[in-house]
């Protein structure tokens, strides 16, 4: 799906979610997180129902969170049930929970996880409804300011610290590339 | 017209609170009085057998000791929508992270106030709903006539019963009980004010006060109308009626009625019947309107939920539209206005702008309407709402049957072509369907991406308001699915009122043992994500699981919209009656009441627990026993949060579509932390640790799987025998395996003794106890309240 020029301006996705006087800072090169990255030691990847259907190069959006997670030994969270695609894949390093329990358990600064590697100090968040992911970045950025929150899907999400301002789906794929180049300790 | 000489005043058994009420006449031995305003210290109803427990017509804080319990368990998990507060003029004040406004209040603080102002809005629709049919119907049939909620129902207004102590046995009863929600109404809108409640905690615990004040008025308004109206009384072979869109006979001149509230509608019906103009008139309803003009008269249809306000619309069907309260589209006279269809507004909480004809002589309404000088009228007197209804819809029907409203298909191929491909349609959409992309098909001529649109779409137009070109995008997605719209041909169930007794005799042993697995609720509004299909599909699964399904409002609707192989509805394929395996609609949003009413009922009659006033014991019996979870897939309006408060306070899990998270705030266990599980004992005193079920009291799920998944584990109740508990447990296990793809991981902590385990899945969960180190532990006589340990806790 192309999106015109006009969206590159770091507005929210869905026209009408307004949120306060914070905002996230446009992520269009993932160079712009090498600090953040080199700051957090403990990363988690948030990833919804969506990562089945979103297409990225041959495959889906599956493929690319596999790549991810592997490039910079990220666990993954999934949520709404996408655990089941992961399994099908033969990936292990992903494991069941709700989105609006994330939102819940990410405001303990002590909460260990499902893979027992937490409390984390970044989270990549990706692939849950825009509405849905909204409300709980919002909830990582009022409750638990201890932690870093990127978003990395196409649509922008205030709410994070970082997000893709709209981005057309070619520029996206460039950047999601250059991001598992990043994590993986290489240079983009 | 009131007689307060039936109220006797005093003795030992009066109710502790005061009563307040006014007559616009009333009829006494003292004489005949106008404007009468009467305050009674105390009433009294002798003829109990059962002695008022220790808290009827709870205040605000009454039951906090209660909510405390219930929030420390599921704390409120805040996901704020928006970082300011703009509620008062010292603001905004930006309250992101560790902020404080203006006047003190903090983020979460914040987001209870208007969570709690949320339930105020939606308690103060259906109280106001209660109160004009209360007024209405003692106008109508006096004061003293009697409230019946039907054969084998002994246990008469178990809500009433239960918050205040009363049973209402006549309209004026009811009214007393109108008065009590009144009063707290007020207070719980007051606790919003700036310098008021400060504490998030107070906020949370009064929308649980506020929704069980929602629940009180429910049941009053549907006792009410059940009583004079002549609708199904607990009936649970209530008559199957005509659904869809397809049903309308387009032959007839055609009255479309939105709302929630019957009485013009059954005024247009009523009108009808007498006139015997059943051959040239029909009716038919959106939302709850929709299903109480079927409970009264069964030839009236049920056009669809909510969000088929517009389809209808801009179909051009309606010869007249009349609208009462509630969910009715704001800008319904214009869209009208579009087909030519008059509007008569009937509420004076939806006056809609259109001019009071009220006193007018309906002839002069009827011309000025037809010859369309006025775009509608604001008409209070229902049964001249009937007459002039039906003469207009005639007079309508022949003006406008030669026209067409929709445009052609090439019409639309043409406008089309010049999309701006701005994309502001999809960024509009709340379900973010590609509607760019669905015009740039019907450009070449492709209308079916625009007909899956169609089929998924909740009809709030908001792509045509984003559209730089102004096209009527709803209006296309209508003509692209004009064949799936005539085909909408359904039979549905209308509402059968309360529950019997003699049902839940049946059924409450199984439920509270856990061998019936749980009772679901599908209810509410229809903002679904996918269209209303998933509704009908989670019940579908959780019938065939012999789970007992109730509905109710649009989501009873939704689930009869799908027809299987033998073009049967689900309310077709299965009995009305509550019981396993049943798909049981209970009617209108006011008979939401009747689902909590069964629950509360379960512990009068298999437990002989006493309702009168009684309101934590009983909620504490029906948190730690009755394995019911209420699920509201399209939640929208306020009303939504309001009817889900009434059931957290009783202790019942509430799951919402992927939008409730929205409503800012879950309420959510922490299955890890063990402490969070401990329940006394209440045959030793001793805390005991049980499984961490319900695990959550209030969940928006991201997708059906998820929800089907949760809704089984959420049925899970420390009292579930060791049979019943095995039987939830298979259920999980299986949608969990089905849906995830993996063996749950938490089996082993439902697990107390061998007896929970089902046998077929022995092998994993042995495996999962031992490498969790499981330990053998009692079942408890579960109680969060230390007063429900024999001797008293002393």
């Amino acid at each position: 799906m192309e999106v015109a020029s006009n969206m590159m301006k770091a507005t929210p996705w869905q026209t009408g979610e307004i949120c306060g006087t914070d905002s996230a800072k446009a992520l269009t090169k993932a160079d712009v997180l090498k600090r953040d990255l080199k700051k957090c030691k403990k990363p988690l990847l948030i990833v919804g129902s969506e990562t089945r259907t979103e297409k990225y190069g041959k495959g889906t959006m599956l493929d690319y969170i596999i790549e991810l997670s592997n490039a910079g030994n990220i666990p993954v969270i999934a949520t709404g049930g996408v655990i089941k695609d992961f399994l099908e894949k033969g990936f292990e390093n992903a494991k069941s929970v709700g989105a609006m329990e994330m939102a819940y358990f990410l405001q303990d600064p002590e909460w260990k996880g499902p893979h027992g590697t937490g409390p984390y100090d970044m989270i990549y968040t990706y692939g849950i409804p825009y509405f849905m992911q909204w409300t709980l970045l919002s909830s990582v950025m009022n409750f638990a300011p201890e932690i870093t929150p990127i978003a990395i899907g196409r649509h922008f999400q205030p709410h994070a610290k970082w997000s893709c301002p709209n981005l057309k789906e070619k520029n996206w794929h460039v950047l999601l590339k250059e991001l598992v180049t990043l994590v993986g300790g290489g240079s983009t | 017209m009131f007689q307060p000489n039936t109220l006797r005043i005093g003795t030992e058994q009066a109710m502790k609170k005061k009563v307040h009420f006014k007559a616009e006449e009333a009829d006494t031995g003292l004489g005949r009085f106008k404007g009468l305003e009467v305050r009674i210290g105390e009433i009294v109803d002798d003829e109990w057998d059962e002695s008022m427990g220790p808290t009827p017509m709870p205040g605000p804080t009454t039951l906090r000791s209660w909510d405390h319990k219930i929030l420390t368990k599921y704390q409120p998990s805040y996901m704020p929508y928006c970082q300011v507060c703009c509620l008062c003029t010292m603001g905004k004040c930006d309250l992101t992270g560790t902020k404080r406004g203006a006047c003190g209040i903090n983020m979460k603080a914040q987001q209870g106030r208007i969570v709690l102002a949320a339930a105020n809005i939606g308690t103060a629709a259906h109280l106001a709903h209660s109160r004009h049919l209360i007024d209405h119907l003692i106008d109508e049939y006096g004061p003293r006539t009697k409230l019946i909620q039907g054969p084998g129902t002994e246990i008469h207004a178990p809500i009433s019963r239960l918050v205040t102590g009363m049973r209402p046995r006549t309209l004026e009863d009811a009214s007393i009980i109108v008065d009590y929600c009144e009063s707290q109404l007020a207070h719980g809108l007051s606790a919003t004010a700036t310098g008021q409640e400060g504490s998030w905690l107070d906020f949370e615990s009064k929308v649980f006060h506020i929704g069980m004040i929602d629940h009180l008025a429910l049941e009053i308004a549907d006792l009410a109308q059940v009583s004079t109206l002549d609708m199904p009384q607990a009936d649970p072979d209530a008559p199957l009626v005509e659904a869809g869109i397809g049903n309308m006979d387009p032959n007839k001149a055609t009255i479309l009625t939105i709302g929630h509230n019957i009485i013009p509608a059954a005024a247009i019906t009523d009108y009808i019947t007498e006139k015997r103009l059943g051959e040239m008139v029909e009716v038919g309803g959106i939302c709850c309107t929709a299903w109480d003009i079927t409970r009264r008269d069964p030839t009236a249809k049920v056009i669809g939920p909510i969000s088929w306000q517009l389809r209808f619309i801009r179909a051009g069907m309606a010869d007249l539209v009349v609208v009462d309260e509630q969910c009715v589209r704001t800008n319904v006279v214009e869209e009208a206005q579009k087909v030519l269809a008059p509007v008569i507004s009937t509420s004076d909480k939806a006056v809609m702008g259109l001019p009071d004809r009220s006193d007018d002589p309906v002839d002069s309404i009827v011309e000025e309407l037809v010859t369309r000088k006025i775009p509608g009228a604001y008409i209070t007197d229902h049964k001249k709402v009937g007459e002039i209804a039906v003469k207009v819809a005639l007079a309508m029907k022949p003006i406008r049957a030669k026209k067409k409203f929709l445009p052609s298909k090439k019409k639309i191929q043409k406008m089309a072509e010049t999309c701006k491909k701005c994309m502001e349609c999809v960024r509009a959409c709340p379900n973010d369907q590609n509607v760019q992309e669905a015009v740039l098909a019907a450009a070449t001529g492709n209308m079916e991406p625009l007909r899956e649109i169609y089929n998924n779409c909740i009809g709030c137009a908001r792509c045509e308001s984003a559209c730089p070109n102004e096209y009527d995008l709803h209006s296309w997605m209508v003509v692209a699915g004009e064949q799936d719209c005539a085909n909408e041909t359904y039979m549905v169930r209308t509402g059968r009122g309360a529950i019997q007794d003699t049902e839940i005799r049946k059924v409450g042993q199984p439920i509270v043992f856990g061998e019936i697995p749980g009772v679901i609720a599908h209810v509410g509004c229809a903002n679904y994500p996918g269209g209303g299909q998933d509704v009908h599909d989670m019940a579908e699964e959780f019938a065939k699981r012999r789970f007992i399904i109730v509905t109710s409002g649009c989501a009873a609707m939704s689930a009869g919209i799908v027809k299987d192989e033998n073009g049967e509805s689900i309310y077709q394929r299965r009995s009305g009656d509550f019981d396993a395996g049943s798909v049981v609609n209970v009617g209108s949003c006011v008979a939401n009441s009747h689902i909590a009413g069964a629950t509360i009922k379960i512990a009068a009659i298999f437990a002989k627990r006493n309702l009168r006033g009684n309101y934590a014991e009983i909620a504490d019996y029906i948190y730690n026993r009755v394995g019911a979870v209420g699920i509201s897939w399209g939640a929208m309006s306020q009303k939504a949060v309001a009817i889900a408060a009434g059931f957290w306070r009783l202790g019942i899990p509430v799951i919402v579509g992927p939008h409730g998270s929205k409503y800012r705030r879950m309420l959510l266990g922490r299955a890890d932390k063990e402490r969070d599980w401990m329940v006394y004992d209440a045959r030793t005193g001793e805390r005991m640790l049980t499984a961490p079920g319900p695990e959550h009291l209030f969940y928006a799920a991201e997708t059906v799987a998820e929800a089907n998944v949760l809704t089984a584990k959420l049925c899970i109740r420390p009292n579930d025998t060791g049979k019943g508990r095995s039987i939830k447990l298979s259920h999980y296990v299986d949608l969990h395996e089905t849906n995830y793809g993996f063996f749950p991981e938490d089996i082993w902590k439902y697990i107390r003794r061998d007896a929970d385990i089902p046998i077929t899945l022995k092998d994993k969960i042995l495996g999962q106890m031992k490498d969790n180190r499981w330990k053998e532990r009692p079942t408890p006589d579960p109680t969060l309240l230390k007063e429900q340990i024999h001797g008293g806790g002393q």
